[in-house]
């Protein structure tokens, strides 16, 4: 049901560059419109990096009214961590990235990778050894991936 | 001596609906192991200035903006990290006289 997209190896120069990088693989998927990862970015630039759910952990995300189309959820390992201006869980090596069209649909799917990340998605992820294994560790993280 | 009604817990973040939400999913368990009867709702920070909740839970840089909403205001900096989360809400339920 929850089809997921993951990168690897991605350069980015700063948290936008990472924001927007992480944004775009939901775009590229047609899960999201062309101005998803600008949302995304301003999500932050007004609220802060909470975002940064967990230590080197971000959630890319807007309001579905930003763009949303399907609820999908995205990867992306960084090549280098970059620093978002957290207090105490910089700096960032993975985002995960979400969207959904609608405030309700995506309840279950975050409520999976909720639970998997409590046990431990994120350790699964950064021992992935490339793409195709990000892609199997988010995938069986989630309810019909 | 206990609350003799359902808590009403409020998980909060920037949009309201993604980091808020696994914060709920994070405090719902903490609650349940505790054997806390509990309400947890999440939402963005603007939405919960109009709300008046027992616990309110979230990052620092929005519980800040929103101290004086609850009785209790807790300020965490991981979302999933449920053992954390559990022994704040004990400690602060506790002194509140909400934990039987």
């Amino acid at each position: 049901m929850t089809v997921t997209v993951a990168a690897d190896g991605v350069a980015a120069a700063g948290w936008r560059e990472a924001v927007r990088e992480a944004a775009s693989a939901l775009v590229g998927a047609g899960a999201a419109g062309e101005g998803y990862p600008d949302a995304c970015v301003r999500v932050v630039e007004e609220n802060g990096p909470y975002i940064v759910l967990a230590k080197g952990l971000a959630l890319v995300h807007a309001r579905p009214e930003e763009g949303g189309l399907a609820v999908r959820v995205g990867v992306t390992r960084l090549a280098a961590p970059v620093e978002f201006g957290h207090p105490d869980n910089d700096p960032v090596d993975l985002l995960l990235s979400f969207c959904t069209p609608d405030p309700g649909v995506h309840v279950g799917t975050l409520a999976a990778l909720a639970r998997a990340l409590s046990a431990g998605l994120a350790d699964r992820l950064r021992a992935a050894p490339d793409r195709e294994g990000l892609a199997r560790a988010l995938k069986e993280a989630l309810p019909d991936g | 001596m206990a609350l003799d009604r359902q808590l009403e817990i409020l998980a909060v973040c920037g949009v309201g609906m993604g980091s808020s939400l696994m914060l709920k999913m994070t405090a719902e368990d903490a609650l349940r192991s505790l054997g806390v009867d509990a309400r947890v709702e999440n939402t963005d920070v603007s939405t919960a200035r109009g709300m008046a909740p027992d616990v309110v839970i979230g990052q620092g840089m929005h519980t800040g903006e929103i101290a004086g909403l609850a009785p209790v205001v807790i300020t965490i900096s991981d979302f999933l990290d449920k053992e954390g989360l559990e022994a704040r809400l004990r400690e602060r339920l506790a002194e509140q006289g909400w934990l039987s």
